[in-house]
């Protein structure tokens, strides 16, 4: 039989991960995620025990979360699962709901500030058009960075997820990399 | 240019992509007599209006929603957002 060796979205055998000076960069290679839409009229599901979020809002317990990424619809993550059929899993949750598999589709950056706020939202302030302030714990959106489409979610105030297209990973990677470089000097 | 999305606030316009008249809304019936005329004015001719204008703008970079902007083409100045949708279903109502 064929020998695979499972790669991550950079192209690893191990999820990358550096440090710039206070920030510090973390390829998530182990997050499922799959994508939950109602159709209409339908009723709001609790997949997992989510209490499914409103405009620009998360949640998240025990290993699971949900972020709102337009109306009726939302984005449900599953931390270490990324190995494994999450969408079957959410579909048997809510089989009247509308979902379809994305972890293969997004590649995953978490990026961890050993000095609070101020490093997170000096990177922000490089890369996206979106008020640091607004996007405060708790919230996601959606929006460009470098001309690609990112899903941004602050996790806590010390750390923001990065979710970008997967096929553009090394690019995310860059951009990432190149601004909290610059942020460190 | 900002945005005024109507859920998300104020959004730079690099985020949109620009489709054009809001009358794009409203699709001839094709089973209709003259179905054949009214669809090629329905395709080919637009209104090009100094002033005013309602327009559709998709949020790709966003919610992914339908946005009908009122704009004016003469300062740029953005008058109002609202949802395409609601405007869509309240108009079947």
């Amino acid at each position: 039989m064929t020998d695979l060796t499972p790669v991550t979205a950079l192209g690893g055998t191990v999820p990358r991960s550096e440090v710039f000076g206070a920030l510090s960069i973390t390829e998530n290679a182990g997050l499922a995620l799959a994508s939950l839409s109602l159709r209409q009229g339908q009723l709001a599901p609790a997949p997992f025990g989510l209490v499914l979020p409103d405009v620009s809002q998360t949640v998240s317990t025990g290993g699971y979360g949900a972020f709102w990424t337009g109306r009726d619809q939302w984005m449900i993550e599953a931390e270490g699962q990324g190995d494994s059929d999450f969408a079957a899993r959410l579909k048997a949750e809510v089989p009247e709901a509308t979902v379809t598999e994305q972890t293969d589709g997004f590649a995953a950056f978490e990026i961890q500030s050993s000095a609070g706020a101020a490093p997170i939202e000096a990177l922000m302030h490089k890369l996206v058009n979106i008020d640091p302030k607004a996007l405060g714990v708790g919230r996601a959106t959606r929006t460009g960075l470098e001309h690609m489409t990112v899903f941004l979610i602050r996790r806590a105030d010390d750390r923001l997820a990065v979710i970008g297209m997967r096929t553009l990973a090394g690019s995310l990677w860059h951009a990432l990399a190149v601004a909290a470089r610059r942020l460190e000097a | 240019m900002l945005i005024p999305h109507p859920l998300l606030g104020l959004r730079d316009s690099q985020e949109f992509t620009y489709l054009g008249d809001a009358a794009l809304m409203q699709r001839p019936d094709p089973a209709a007599d003259g179905a054949e005329a009214a669809f090629c004015d329905y395709v080919f001719l637009r209104d090009n209006p100094a002033g005013v204008h309602r327009e559709l703008w998709f949020h790709e970079q966003g919610d992914r929603s339908w946005l009908v902007v009122t704009r004016d083409t003469t300062t740029h100045e953005i008058l109002g957002a609202e949802l395409a949708s609601n405007l869509k279903l309240g108009a079947a109502q």
